[in-house]
């Protein structure tokens, strides 16, 4: 019972432009205010709205922004009832297609499953929030009606939510060091060992050197502990950053 | 060391700083030929050489050795030690004897402890300057509680010196802020190849100290700068 929605091509394109400026659009973002960014990657995709959420066990479960009031109430639903397709994203670090959920969903969520049948929704995408094995939140896009996306869009989505994943976290790391300082300065010798380190995570998962500072910090933050101290297990090799399947585990 | 052969070996170390100091060379690489040069030539075991910053703290740039242990000594003898001593005065300091109760200042305890538990007896530290600009020190470490000869401090302050005025030559009074562009980029570099060794480090399974001797190694045999070398294997367009 999926009815597809036809599109003609000049909405293709349409899409294709919204998309190419979305990602400038996350890519260069830099002010204060990110409760506007889920609007762009609405308009990248032949969907009623979007929202992004972080939750886990990282960042606090809250919604940072949501394209309008039903995407909003998507996210609330989910974080409330702690489940759902953004949960199973994360959990699983791939995205959760329901084309049809209020018919035919292919999760099992006892609570959220009756609490969607009360509102306007008749798809859901949902696409995880990571930074290398950094779980931070979700990324979902509903329609109205039952959809599918096609596998360019789902690969589109997906490069919109990496995006948005180093944007999430990298604001979690300003704010945090903002609050307090929670570790003392680090000194010159560990700032060596940092940047040895560094060079470790960028051999051990092929990224660029400011990704690798980034999950050195993130992992640092994320298990409060001072870079310095996480530093050192990398050069002891007692922490190892691989990649595992999509997503990528640190070894203990 | 025999007279003439340390002579000879004097010699060829000045013609390599010579070498090292032509248009667009890489400081890095001249102060890490440096501290190589005294080794080979000096009655020493380890060198090293520290820049200060802008805010004239000192950060360890070239070493013989990468060993944690004695990057970490070097890096307190800047803090306070006879290093940061020669640092501050300008002049050649020294300390003989890291164990014995002598009337060395409280605050060098530490890098005494340091330096004394990987084995070395005596420390000196050449000032590396140009009249009374001061850009760094080159620190020579004995495993003798010995002092270092005459002949062999002269010898390494006139290494030290040719490598200062192949920095600062006549571009001090004339463009003050290239002077310091230029250190700034030297420690600067000292980042990425410390990046680099965490590369190679994990790609071919070694400490990160022999990290650097393959990072040298392969410079030196593909006649490239270390900073290129760094850069190249951090951006993993580089991979041997």
């Amino acid at each position: 019972m999926l009815s597809v929605l036809s599109v003609d091509l000049g909405t293709v394109f349409c899409m294709a432009d919204a998309y190419t400026d979305a990602l400038r659009e996350l890519r260069e973002f830099s002010g204060d205010d990110p409760s506007r960014l889920a609007e762009p990657i609405a308009r990248s995709f032949p969907v009623s709205g979007a929202s992004i959420c972080t939750l886990g066990e990282i960042l606090s479960a809250e919604t940072v922004s949501a394209s309008d009031p039903v995407a909003a109430r998507l996210d609330e639903l989910q974080l409330d009832l702690g489940e759902g397709p953004c949960w199973d994203a994360l959990r699983s670090i791939s995205p959760v297609f329901e084309p049809d959920i209020q018919h035919s969903p292919r999760g099992a969520w006892p609570m959220f499953l009756p609490a969607v049948a009360h509102e306007a929704i008749g798809a859901v995408f949902a696409f995880p929030l990571v930074v290398g094995h950094l779980r931070l939140g979700a990324v979902d896009l509903y329609c109205i009606e039952p959809m599918t996306l096609s596998p360019l869009q789902i690969r589109q989505a997906s490069t919109l939510a990496a995006v948005v994943s180093r944007l999430v976290l990298r604001r979690a790391l300003e704010a945090a060091r903002d609050d307090e300082p929670m570790h003392p300065p680090v000194d010159r010798f560990s700032r060596r060992a940092i940047h040895q380190a560094t060079g470790m995570v960028i051999a051990q998962l092929g990224v660029s050197v400011d990704d690798a500072e980034m999950l050195l910090r993130g992992h640092a933050y994320a298990e409060n502990r001072s870079m310095a101290e996480v530093a050192a297990d990398i050069l002891d090799g007692r922490l190892r950053f691989s990649i595992e399947a999509e997503g990528i585990e640190d070894v203990q | 060391m025999r007279g003439e052969l340390r002579e000879a070996r004097l010699v060829e170390g000045f013609a390599t700083l010579a070498d090292t100091l032509v248009e667009g060379y890489d400081v890095v690489d001249l102060l890490q030929n440096l501290v190589e040069i005294c080794q080979d030539v000096l009655s020493v075991e380890a060198v090293g050489l520290l820049l200060a910053d802008e805010g004239g703290e000192l950060d360890l740039v070239a070493s013989t050795s990468e060993d944690p242990r004695l990057v970490n000594a070097m890096q307190l003898d800047a803090e306070a030690g006879p290093c940061r001593l020669s640092f501050e005065t300008g002049e050649q300091e020294a300390l003989v004897g890291l164990s014995a109760l002598d009337d060395a200042p409280a605050g060098w305890f530490a890098f005494r402890r340091a330096a004394e538990q990987l084995g070395y007896g005596s420390v000196a530290a050449v000032p590396m300057r140009l009249r009374e600009k001061r850009i760094g020190v080159l620190s020579l470490y004995r495993f003798e509680a010995e002092a270092l000869s005459a002949a062999d401090l002269r010898a390494a302050q006139a290494l030290a010196d040719v490598a200062t005025i192949g920095i600062l030559h006549e571009r001090v009074a004339r463009e003050p802020d290239a002077v310091r562009n230029q250190l700034q980029r030297a420690l600067n570099t000292r980042v990425v190849i410390e990046q680099a060794k965490g590369v190679l480090a994990h790609t071919h399974g070694v400490s990160t100290e022999r990290a650097f001797e393959l990072l040298r190694g392969y410079a030196r045999s593909n006649r490239l700068g270390l900073h290129e070398v760094a850069q190249r294997l951090v951006g993993r367009t580089l991979i041997f």
